[in-house]
């Protein structure tokens, strides 16, 4: 092994003591943004315009300490959930490609049948497939093909649906990440592609939320502060904020079982200049998905607008995603395993380029990999020390 | 002809003395032990025989979370009929093809992974087994059950068979294996005794 784990010991203990320190430090952030959610909890008109200029989460109409009830899910309904996964290209390989698979699976509630379960392999390799603007579709630019692939299968599969009502899911976010050094006009063109789905279906008369599990994010916690200073944007972007870093989901676990916060809107940059002009705006809350008697499971969901705009549509999102969630306990069981149908193991992937490299083979073509790659398989394939 | 719909799945990890197959949950083809398969070789036109000693359904933690749980009926049949739950297909190697004619003899090169393998059908199975010569590869096979198995594959030769070949099928079989244990009698006999009481 060459991570000598003795030499960490000294280093892991100091990082327990910190983290119980914090600890102590954490709670009573929790409590300070919990007292704060019931003073200022009719605030929300009046924090709107300044929470977007300091990245804070939007209040919308409902007050901030709203707590909505689990509706009754309807007896039948569907749930189709997509994920995707890739293999990046790899310059040091036999051959430059990349792969996206998507998994979906189609899930009807109450049917009593077997959900649909697929996955869509996806082969790049041309040099058009390969190429955006001179750069290898790699990363991020890849993560994004595959946000739109994800979507577009969604999309698919909402409109051929003949069983109604529908919920889409996605794992994460419905805020596409794109890479802000590009020009505004790439920006615009790669978003316009996700929303042109997001569109679709709308129009399928399917209803779509994202799903993000043990959420991070702190817009709620900043908007908080922004209250506790009068709304003054100024002010808050100057003065050291309390709860600075504390995730949202910390001050919701005191939602009830099944209930959801106050809807709020997403500050993100992207939505207000993208999304809001094509009614898309994305707005958020979070959801106590857990039963009665154990311990809070805080997920954070996203809806576009024209959910967020309909009672009866968000109140199928939230007990749609709670019955998902409580098959498994904590996570919907259609997004679980619409990323296992996504996803490519290190045995597949080797297999895949067995299978492409005797391909090449059988129509002549020997490839080999750089003598990078080619060395990395034998230091990373296991090591046996000899001597001391 | 190759029947496509007698597809069984595909190759995991291969070596010349025998292979390994994934497939899915409750595909209701998967062969029974004992079967006789069949997959590509790396020639055009020639194939590689095996016999299916080993089925075996791999932990899966997924599953096990509903194990005490009350999950809906559309969770227990998604798990049941759409679950890639890897079972995984053990086959010794019994022969190979060139296209036309059978041999009773480890493959040259194995087959190559994610190719298919095939159940073989009645008449490939008599024609593998118009003679005996595969009985010594299954005999010595370490990995395998090797007298179970070799039992295991005349029983589903002689089904392959009209009824009224069955038993002399059967009686040359015998034969054989009485050759070529005739230093083993106690293991012969065992055989023999699996032969007449599947």
């Amino acid at each position: 092994m060459t991570l000598e784990l003795s030499k960490l010991t000294d280093q892991v203990q100091a990082m327990g003591k910190e983290l119980a320190a914090r600890r102590h430090k954490y709670e009573q952030m929790v409590q300070l943004a919990r007292r704060w959610l019931e003073q200022y909890a009719d605030r929300g008109e009046q924090l709107r315009q300044p929470a977007y200029a300091v990245r804070a989460a939007i209040p919308t109409t409902e007050p901030l300490n709203f707590q909505g009830p689990l509706p009754p899910a309807p007896d039948r309904f569907t749930i189709i959930a997509a994920d995707g996964s890739q293999i990046q290209p790899d310059r040091h390989g036999a051959i430059l490609y990349y792969l996206i698979n998507i998994g979906s699976l189609v899930y009807r509630h109450g049917s009593g049948e077997a959900p649909l379960a697929q996955s869509e392999p996806i082969l790049g390799y041309a040099e058009e497939e390969l190429y955006e603007d001179g750069l290898l579709l790699s990363g991020n630019l890849l993560d994004l093909r595959r946000d739109i692939a994800e979507l577009t299968r969604l999309a698919e599969l909402c409109t051929s649906e003949s069983h109604r009502p529908v919920v889409a899911l996605v794992d994460g976010t419905l805020l596409l990440w794109v890479l802000e050094e590009r020009s505004e006009e790439w920006q615009r063109s790669q978003v316009m592609r996700y929303l042109d789905q997001l569109q679709r279906i709308q129009e399928s008369g399917a209803v779509i939320a994202a799903f993000a599990s043990r959420p991070r994010r702190s817009e709620v916690s900043r908007l908080l502060h922004l209250a506790s200073v009068d709304g003054d944007a100024q002010r808050a972007l100057r003065e050291p904020n309390p709860l600075e870093h504390l995730p949202d989901r910390a001050i919701f676990e005191t939602l009830p079982p099944g209930a959801r916060s106050a809807l709020f809107v997403s500050p993100a940059l992207i939505n207000h200049n993208f999304y809001r002009p094509l009614g898309q705006t994305v707005h958020f809350f979070y959801l106590n998905l857990a039963v009665a008697e154990e311990r809070p499971v805080i997920a954070r969901i996203e809806v576009p607008a024209w959910v967020a705009a309909r009672a009866d549509q968000l109140a199928l999102v939230q007990a749609a995603i709670v019955a998902q969630a409580r098959i498994t306990g904590d996570y919907p069981y259609a997004l679980a395993r619409a990323d296992e149908l996504a996803f490519i193991s290190a045995p597949e992937r080797e297999a895949l380029e067995e299978m492409i490299t005797t391909s090449l083979m059988r129509t002549g073509i020997v490839v080999t990999p750089s003598p990078k790659a080619y060395y990395k398989t034998l230091t990373r394939s296991g090591r046996r020390r000899y001597g001391r | 002809m190759r029947n496509l719909n007698l597809r069984v799945g595909r190759v995991l990890r291969a070596s010349t003395r025998g292979f390994t197959i994934g497939c899915a949950v409750m595909q209701p083809d998967i062969p029974a032990f004992g079967s006789f398969v069949r997959a590509d070789g790396t020639a055009p036109r020639s194939a590689i025989y095996g016999l299916i000693y080993d089925v075996s359904v791999e932990d899966d933690p997924f599953v096990r979370q509903f194990i005490s749980a009350n999950p809906p009926e559309e969770v227990v049949r998604d798990q049941r009929e759409n679950r890639q739950v890897p079972i995984e297909v053990s086959v010794l190697a019994v022969g190979c093809a060139d296209g036309e004619h059978i041999r009773h003899c480890l493959p040259a090169q194995p087959p190559v992974t994610l190719d298919w393998l095939y159940q073989c059908d009645e008449a490939e199975v008599r024609a593998f087994t118009a003679r005996f010569d595969y009985f010594r590869l299954v005999l010595e096979a370490r990995e395998a059950p090797a007298d179970e198995l070799l039992a295991a594959s005349l029983r589903f030769a002689a089904a392959a068979r009209p009824e009224e070949e069955r038993e002399r099928f059967l009686i040359g079989a015998g034969r054989e294996l009485s050759r070529l244990l005739s230093g083993d009698p106690l293991r012969l006999e065992g055989l023999l005794r699996r032969l007449r009481n599947p």
